[in-house]
């Protein structure tokens, strides 16, 4: 029979080794990002560091000794793209963040925020098609003519419009409507986190609505709104396959803004076939991978600082209110 | 303003303030009017790509579509539809348990700054490009392992996907249970793990179910992850060292055909059409239990 003292021994804590179960649960995502990073590093490695910031993207598939990997292309291709998709994405989510917490009735604005939320569930793939047969005669005959006409002086708004309607604008597009979601939460969020008290006390000295959100929200929340626009321009940079679909994926410096372009994650989907066979193809693009991801593990450590931690409920996936 | 309470108002301001007035309200006023507007066309482009995805897919979709393979120019989608769900199964089966553990281990087990650590680390993931895990699966798991292109390295590169969503909305769940239950929980002697297995988990349960209803959501509509991982089949997978379809692949592959080939793009559209019912017939459950656990906690804050 066990005594008393044995009892109360099973009581005590049981030193370091109790620690070790939680601690290599926590090391999992610690661990994956670390795999990751490994592997891509193994991947690249063998041929001496490929890319240069040149325009020449010349892989040479017949003859690998002459091949020349220089990546500006596809980094223009993503900043024309991540870019205007973010300005435009940071206006609408400040208009629907400034409509749910002063203009609209809590109801209305739960079913369409309902609606928004349901832009982040719609598959990429999708996005791809539907912006590849539907939208692009749009964007070809409509859209891109008319910017092209109207604003013709405008620097990069003149010279030829390809027909198709794929290109700049339309990746443009897709982006948009595939950040939205996240940043517009992320914006929301960090809106109504602003103190009720301030919201009234703005409305009770007179302000118009209006000038709550300008001088009071807007103020208050800018730094988590600093953030949330980082965030909405990591997930922008490094969307792949449908900008892949709709932008037309051309190796060279657009002329204008209705041109074609190809991006850095494009590439990465679109060459990764073609390199198989040749070994220095292949570790260039998984450098220019490590590149990507580099650039994208910056920007969230600087977005997800920037927001901190936003109210309980919130959080960087889209889709869990 | 009415004319009466105008003159009203006039005995008290100047007409210079009046104006200034009268400008302030406006602008605020066309703010309200814009507003909704402003929503009205971030919800159009939705409704606009579920109407025409169904105008392209549903006139020739019938049954059969579903029940026979795809065979190059023409068929149906069976093959990637079995192979969509064997995938799915295989990264829950992953993704489930251990990012189950991760948000445990941030949400309930370690001190202060660690659970950051870890949750920080959960959002890179969660942030990273998806054709860098497609590139991840490809070389550590297709290669380095010697997997080959199959079902079981597309299966273990979607939970790999998954992963961070399950321990990111876990984390979260087990955060948000009131901390005096934690305390009344280890003041009456329970362990942590106790706490966790007893209090936490079955308060946390709604929303950690509504987390992995969301990751499935996110991960059935992948692509870059699984095109060199679990390549491409039009039959369905027999054996986890075969090569496996799945409708994200269909789409990807077949959706440039020029429409004078076969019947690809309306495959395509098809596929994208299942694609939209199943993430949509998702994040309504997501909802669901969403909004049940927010119940669950309300009562719980009393």
């Amino acid at each position: 029979m066990r005594s008393f003292r044995d009892r109360i021994r099973t009581g005590r804590p049981r030193g370091v080794w109790s620690a070790l179960p939680p601690l290599a649960a926590a090391a999992i995502p610690l661990a994956l990002i670390a795999a990751i990073v490994v592997t891509l590093v193994r991947a690249g490695s063998g041929h001496g560091w490929l890319l240069n910031l040149g325009l020449d993207w010349n892989p040479s598939t017949g003859e690998p000794s002459l091949s020349n990997f220089g990546v500006l292309v596809f980094l223009v291709g993503s900043f024309a793209t991540a870019l205007p998709a973010l300005a435009l994405v940071l206006l609408f989510s400040l208009a629907l963040g400034a409509a749910t917490a002063l203009y609209l009735p809590r109801r209305i604005s739960l079913v369409l925020n309902g609606f928004v939320d349901l832009l982040a569930g719609i598959p990429s793939v999708v996005y791809g098609i539907w912006g590849f047969w539907i939208v692009a005669p749009v964007f070809g005959t409509v859209i891109n003519p008319w910017l092209n006409g109207h604003l013709g002086f405008v620097p990069g708004f003149g010279g030829p419009v390809p027909s198709t309607g794929v290109g700049i604008p339309l990746a443009v597009f897709v982006l948009t409507l595939m950040t939205l979601p996240l940043t517009a939460v992320l914006v929301r969020e960090s809106l109504l986190a602003v103190p009720v008290t301030y919201r009234e006390a703005g409305l009770a000295l007179g302000a118009t609505r209006w000038e709550v959100f300008r001088r009071v929200l807007l103020p208050f929340a800018r730094r988590r709104i600093g953030g949330a626009a980082l965030l909405g321009f990591g997930r922008a940079f490094g969307e792949t396959v449908a900008v892949f679909m709709v932008i037309g994926d051309a190796t060279k410096i657009p002329v204008n803004i209705f041109d074609l372009s190809y991006t850095v994650p494009g590439v990465l989907v679109g060459q990764f076939d073609s390199a198989f066979v040749q070994p220095n193809y292949l570790a260039a693009l998984a450098q220019l991978a490590l590149v990507l991801l580099a650039i994208s593990l910056l920007i969230n450590i600087g977005g997800r600082w920037l927001v901190g931690r936003v109210g309980r409920g919130a959080s960087l996936v889209p889709g869990v209110a | 303003m009415s004319a009466a309470s105008e003159t009203a108002w006039a005995e008290w301001f100047s007409p210079e303030e009046l104006g200034h007035f009268r400008r302030r309200r406006s602008i605020d006023r066309w703010f309200g009017r814009l507003l909704p507007v402003v929503f009205l066309v971030a919800i159009i482009p939705i409704l606009d790509l579920v109407y025409w995805v169904s105008q392209r897919s549903l006139p020739t979709f019938t049954w059969a579509i579903l029940t026979t393979n795809p065979t190059g120019n023409a068929g149906g989608l069976y093959g990637p539809l079995v192979g969509t769900v064997y995938l799915l199964l295989m990264g829950l089966a992953i993704a489930v348990p251990l990012g189950i553990l991760a948000g445990l281990a941030s949400g309930v087990f370690l001190p202060h700054p660690w659970g950051e650590v870890v949750r920080g680390a959960g959002d890179l993931l969660v942030g990273t490009p998806s054709v860098i895990l497609g590139y991840f699966g490809y070389f550590a798991l297709v290669l380095y392992l010697g997997w080959g292109a199959s079902l079981l390295a597309g299966g273990v590169t979607l939970g790999i996907f998954m992963l961070p969503y399950v321990a990111r909305t876990s984390d979260q769940a087990f955060s948000s249970v009131p901390t005096d239950l934690r305390d009344a929980a280890l003041g009456a002697g329970a362990r942590l793990r106790q706490y966790a297995a007893r209090i936490a988990f079955p308060i946390a349960l709604p929303q950690v179910l509504s987390g992995i209803f969301l990751a499935a959501a996110i991960g059935i509509g992948e692509t870059a992850p699984l095109l060199w991982t679990a390549l491409f089949s039009s039959y369905p997978p027999t054996q986890l060292s075969e090569p496996t379809g799945y409708l994200t692949g269909l789409i990807w592959n077949y959706f440039d055909e020029p429409p004078t080939f076969g019947t690809e793009v309306t495959l395509a559209f098809q596929a994208a059409l299942i694609l939209i019912a199943i993430v949509v017939a998702m994040n309504v459950i997501v909802r669901v239990l969403a909004e049940r656990s927010r119940r669950k906690l309300e009562g719980l804050y009393g």
